[in-house]
């Protein structure tokens, strides 16, 4: 059931707060406007996230609704970034936790209009923060220990590891040689901590 | 489920996050080819020589490449010394990046993607009839290097 909490992004035009709406379980007609609504802004880019089809990654949550969910962003009516998670199915790598249950996530992405490849002056900032925080909250709802993991695009790969502090399992030749990463409890504790 | 964020938390490090890509998942696979697929000769040995007159271009060892681009130098010295190798995306992604090389065009040109045109190809074969392999690139090499590269940027 979709259900919505108050969160904030950053403008960066203004360099003021925004009062933005964090949504859990985003239906699959919204799903559907925001594929058709990022689309057109992709076209011709080579952004590594440009090529996804939120309708096809949507399929995931209907054919298991109790594995995977869909959160979302909304400032003036408008997506402003998706994620996929799953709750089942994956387990940490990192030594200290291995073995046990996280949250993985499937999939994240930043509308095309606050995204630094695809525009040169990104309108909205915080959305990654908001996401990985969510991830780790429902980690937590779960309980998961706050744990995550996810496959890193190339271009995202300083993030997770130097601002969002997560552990570089390295490449995973099952994923293209995407980059893994997890949070351990410690790193957890740090990011919520801020 | 409820987010708990409060507004004392977003506002600690925001600016962090200032300009970064944060995207997660894998590459979409529509784009991708499949890994088994032959890769066509001289479209990959123009990648491979590609690769290596860049990185010689910018006066790079492959172990500094290798650095720079966070991937293995195994890697490395698989794509420009075996023929046919096709590397992980996600190599030839960061390639791209440290590189200066459009990242669809070196994709298809390293088998990871479908080859969308046939002006790639021919140009890819033009590229490396013309490009030799030497320690240290010789005036042609350079030309031709130069040339390849500005018609990858061009092209539709």
């Amino acid at each position: 059931m979709t259900e919505t909490s108050p969160v904030f992004l950053l403008d960066r035009a203004t360099r003021k707060l925004r009062d933005a709406i964090f949504v859990d379980d985003v239906p699959p007609e919204l799903v559907s406007q925001v594929q058709s609504a990022w689309s057109p802004h992709f076209a011709g880019s080579t952004a590594e996230h440009g090529h996804w089809d939120w309708n096809k990654k949507y399929e995931l949550v209907e054919q298991a609704p109790l594995v995977y969910r869909v959160f979302g962003i909304v400032v003036d009516e408008e997506m402003q970034g998706l994620m996929l998670v799953s709750t089942a199915g994956k387990n940490c790598r990192e030594t200290s936790q291995n073995g046990k249950p996280l949250v993985y996530i499937e999939y994240l992405a930043t509308a095309p209009w606050n995204s630094a490849d695809i525009v040169a002056e990104p309108r909205f900032s915080g959305v990654g923060k908001i996401f990985i925080r969510a991830a780790i909250e429902l980690s937590l709802e779960e309980e998961f220990g706050g744990r995550i993991g996810l496959h890193s695009l190339p271009q995202a790969e300083t993030w997770y590891r130097d601002v969002c502090g997560m552990t570089d399992l390295g490449a995973d030749t099952k994923y293209q040689g995407l980059h893994y990463f997890e949070m351990t409890p410690q790193q957890i504790e740090a990011f919520m901590r801020g | 489920m409820k987010m708990k964020m409060t507004k004392d938390w977003f506002l600690k490090n925001i600016d962090r996050e200032d300009k970064a890509i944060v995207s997660a998942g894998t590459f979409c696979v529509s784009q991708l080819q499949k890994k088994q697929q032959p890769v066509e000769h001289m479209t990959h040995s123009a990648f491979a020589m590609l690769v290596s007159l860049s990185r010689r271009k910018k006066g790079l060892t492959p172990e500094k490449l290798s650095d720079m681009a966070r991937i293995d130098l195994d890697e490395l010295v698989s794509i420009e010394k075996i023929s046919g190798y096709v590397p992980e995306p996600r190599t030839v992604c960061q390639l791209a990046l440290i590189l200066n090389l459009p990242e669809d065009k070196l994709l298809q040109l390293s088998g990871n993607a479908k080859a969308r045109d046939q002006w790639l190809q021919n140009q890819a074969v033009k590229f490396a009839a013309r490009a030799q392999s030497m320690e240290k690139l010789n005036r042609e090499e350079k030309s031709a290097l130069e040339e390849f590269v500005k018609k990858l940027s061009e092209s539709p």
